[in-house]
């Protein structure tokens, strides 16, 4: 067996999301890859439900979307919800305390009735039935040597909170395990169920990936105010900057937020703050002012589903053109989308390292699917890794130094509160190289110029576009951020029905790397662009900044917008749908031909 | 330090008689009394007429936008607490589309100081009615009748519990020296609220009239009693001037030394990202 997928659901409150990050961390420390999905309500406790898929495996998974081996229901809803997506042979565990009688089954899986309250009962903790179902799970899949690894990780999770509490979850833990042994006729097939080891590697979800690769690139202050899905990397920072000597700043507003990030940056020490969509917006104007009065900062905005509230805790990629656009003025900035829980780490070192030597705002696009969800990343060399430091100038007395010097690649060195002969005034307002403010028509022309030439001498710098499937297909898939594992499977799972597909990946999507995007789409007949918005942003980008494309290539978009992140299997059929196209495209092509 | 090593790269834009202008020369005399090195201070400003200040000194400065001088200046106080950092601005700034910063800037006491020039009216924008304006004022945005009322920023400050809370009037720059001195001086947030005439939209407020109402708070005044400052801040007759309250008590960034202290206490001194990444492992 390659992977096995389970998937833990229920209501929220009760311990879903828990149950499901000691298994996913027991996992990884055992050596296997696991890929997680994470959803749940924005009420913490009440009628929504939650749903925590992860995938173990040899190899590192790409989604956690799509069939399950194993569901694990702790209500009754969502076994009649979630039943219909478990693989044939697959196993669906129920409270049989809770259910008496299923109301739907299904003849090809193996349904286990578990009285998970009574079990939790015996040991006097009837909220830990979540633990209980662990155990049996723990059974289930005993080949995989999971329950030491959990008993320390359950140690570890509630060392801070209570001595009862690991012990309680610890019984609950293994009177599940010994129903399961006892009690249980087995009749699945995972008794032997076996996955390669691969070794140490880390766990951690997407929004920590930001913040240890925001530690790692020197970050040194954040400042951010409290919004679902980002705040888990403030509150990841909260506890390790101070480590390094650094500040986490919870502040009265996201307005505030971004202008303590700016001003503490304007003292020379990395800073950013993160977010989601409706404080990013409040951020527009600051991030407006970063841009001109040039400071370097960077910005973490985890999408959700908008416009305004929206749907808080729900997936999706809409903020682009606010990234993109949404500061007035012409303002130069730089947009960046990591594809996965890694990437995030990368591509956060590359948002530093580009403020710092560009002065510029950048933004990190992550979102609610990619931010919560935890996934396995290699072992990272820190001393390895590139890290840039802004341009300091030459400071001399009696030597005029002028912050906003125009220079050939439009970096002006930059001197911070503290450095002697190196006082300076920065503003919003247009400014002469002198930064004195004026309304010149030369010098607003000037220094715009200036402020842009920053991207041009930048744009050989940035990571190179991720390309992943046969280069010479003539069905080409572009698309940004979270949606590159459903993509790159399905375009596997494309491959094994004789159907070609390359994707292209861009990494950076501000300025738009026009030249990645002429090259890959050349050779394409069709292209869909995937991307999880209704305007289609990113679409509507490239077919305005790449005209080539307009002539010669057939652009189709594939989008969704209900929250759920792409399945490799709605992906696929996408593809299906487009090759049968071209197919009968063709066929007409060739019998028109023979006709006339 | 001479006050001439002050004197910025951009000569003052405000009209002839202004009240900044003795704003801005009083803090000159205050910081070159304090011996304030220019690379070592920064001045920080919102959106205004007196928010063109960074400008007219020789001390790093920062003009960032309408109504978040304070973030700013807290955030760069947070970043480097060894530079001396002074906010400044206007009333509308501070306490229209800035007010909420101003609450937390007294709750969070940053060891810096805010020097708030009232005018009573936004000037900048030609005059419009500030949170500051007279009862009765008349502009071009409330042409028929007087529609809001007055917010007192002095009895705010004193409220969002401001460690330092002083006010002046342009028109006496000896005092201001003395508060704007006292309040560099002082250790947490201190708040200077200059009531400086604007003599080209707000006749209600000119320099004669505050002159009028202008008195000191009595010597013998217990800087230490908040409720006593409240009623000298609230006085309906009158415009009370002078250090009306000071209380030191630990600053924001003494509080965050102690964040990072118990945070290292776990972590050790010498933390580095390899030990950080261990949580992970």
């Amino acid at each position: 067996m390659k992977d096995i997928k389970i998937k833990i659901t229920g209501t929220s409150g009760q311990g879903i999301i828990s149950s499901g990050d000691i298994l996913s961390y027991a996992t990884a420390r055992k050596g296997y890859y696991v890929t997680t999905y994470r959803a749940f309500p924005s009420e913490i406790r009440g009628d929504g439900k939650c749903y925590y898929t992860l995938r173990i495996s040899e190899h590192q998974a790409l989604t956690a979307t799509g069939e399950t081996d194993i569901l694990v229901c702790l209500d009754e809803d969502t076994i009649y919800e979630c039943m219909n997506a478990v693989k044939p042979e697959g196993i669906v565990i129920y409270d049989s305390n809770l259910v008496k009688e299923l109301k739907q089954t299904r003849e090809d899986i193996v349904i286990y009735g578990i009285p998970l309250a009574d079990i939790a009962n015996e040991v006097n903790s009837a909220r830990s039935r979540n633990m209980a179902a662990l155990g049996i799970v723990v059974e289930l899949l005993k080949n995989l040597h999971l329950e030491e690894q959990i008993l320390n990780d359950i140690e570890l999770r509630y060392k801070l909170k209570s001595k009862d509490i690991i012990e309680v979850n610890k019984k609950a833990l293994n009177a599940g395990k010994k129903y399961a042994q006892e009690q249980l006729t087995r009749k699945d097939k995972y008794e032997k169920a076996q996955i390669k080891s691969t070794g140490a590697k880390l766990i951690m979800s997407g929004n920590e990936a930001i913040g240890l690769a925001a530690l790692a690139a020197g970050c040194r202050f954040f400042s951010g105010y409290p919004i679902t899905p980002a705040t888990e990397i403030m509150e990841w920072l909260a506890k390790e900057l101070p480590k390094l000597g650094g500040k986490m700043i919870q502040c009265e507003d996201e307005i505030a937020a971004i202008n303590y990030a700016l001003g503490a940056s304007y003292g020379g020490v990395k800073s950013m703050t993160a977010t989601s969509g409706p404080g990013f917006s409040l951020m527009q104007e600051a991030i407006g002012l970063a841009s001109m009065a040039e400071i370097p900062v960077v910005i973490a905005d985890v999408q959700r589903c908008g416009p305004s509230t929206g749907v808080p805790t729900k997936t999706e990629q809409s903020d682009l053109f606010a990234a993109m656009y949404g500061t007035h003025g012409d303002c130069p900035k730089i947009v960046l989308a990591p594809m996965n829980v890694s990437d995030c780490f990368y591509q956060t070192i590359n948002a530093f390292n580009f403020a710092e030597q560009y002065q510029v705002p950048v933004i990190i696009l992550s979102d609610a699917s990619l931010g919560p969800r935890r996934e396995c990343v290699d072992l990272i060399d820190f001393d390895k890794l590139k890290i840039v430091n802004r341009k300091k100038p030459d400071l001399k007395e009696g030597k005029e130094y002028n912050r906003y010097e125009d220079t050939p690649s439009g970096i002006s060195p930059i001197s911070s509160p503290g450095d002697k002969y190196g006082e300076h005034v920065i503003t919003g307002l247009e400014h002469t190289e002198e930064n004195a403010p004026t309304p010149a028509p030369n010098v607003h022309r000037q220094m715009t110029e200036k402020r842009f030439r920053k991207l041009e001498t930048a744009a050989g710098e940035f990571s190179k576009a991720k390309t992943y499937g046969d280069d010479n297909a003539s069905i080409g898939i572009i698309s940004w951020g979270s949606t590159s594992g459903a993509v790159f499977e399905a375009i596997d799972k494309a491959k094994e029905a004789n159907i070609n597909v390359q994707a292209l990946y861009p990494r950076t999507l501000y300025p738009l790397p026009t030249d990645w995007i002429k090259s890959f789409v050349k050779n394409k007949e069709v292209i869909i662009v995937i991307e999880a918005n209704y305007n289609a942003q990113f679409k509507s980008t490239i077919v305005e900044r790449c005209t080539h494309i307009n002539k010669g290539t057939e652009v189709l978009e594939f989008l969704k917008y209900d929250g759920t992140p792409f399945t490799p299997e709605e992906i696929y059929e996408e593809i299906k749908k487009v090759y049968d196209l071209q197919n009968s495209k063709r066929d007409l092509a060739t019998n028109k031909h023979t006709h006339f | 330090m001479e006050i001439s090593d002050y004197k910025g790269r951009v000569k003052p834009s405000w009209c002839p008689g202004c009240g900044n202008h003795a704003v801005l020369a009083a803090l000159k005399k205050s910081m070159c009394e304090l011996n304030y090195q220019t690379h070592e201070t920064a001045i920080v400003s919102g959106i205004g007429c007196s928010s063109r200040f960074p400008f007219f000194t020789s001390t790093y400065g920062f003009h960032t936008i309408h109504g978040r001088a304070l973030p700013v200046a807290i955030g760069l106080k947070q970043a480097r607490p060894e530079i001396n950092v002074i906010a400044v601005g206007g009333d509308g700034d501070g306490l229209s589309i800035g007010g909420n910063h101003f609450i937390h800037a007294g709750r969070k006491n940053p060891d810096i100081t805010y020097i708030m020039m009232d005018n009573e009216i936004y000037a900048l924008t030609k005059g419009q009615c500030s949170p500051t304006s007279r009862t009765g004022t008349i502009t071009k945005c409330n042409p028929y009748a007087w529609t809001a009322d007055r917010i007192n920023p002095v009895l705010m400050a004193l409220s969002f519990n401001a460690s330092y809370v002083a006010r002046g009037y342009s028109g006496d720059i000896k005092q201001l020296e003395y508060i704007i001195t006292e309040g560099l001086k002082h250790k947490g947030f201190s708040f200077i609220h200059i009531v400086s005439p604007c003599v080209q939209y707000n006749k209600v407020s000119s320099f004669e009239k505050i002159k009028e109402i202008v008195r000191n708070v009595p010597e013998e005044h217990d800087r230490k009693d908040k409720l006593n400052a409240m009623k000298y801040a609230f006085a309906p007759e009158g415009l009370f001037t002078g250090i009306l309250y000071q209380n030191e008590r630990p600053t924001y960034e003494e509080r965050f030394n102690e964040v990072i202290r118990k945070a290292k206490e776990i972590s050790g001194d010498n933390c580095t990202m390899y030990d950080i990444m261990k949580q992970f492992q």
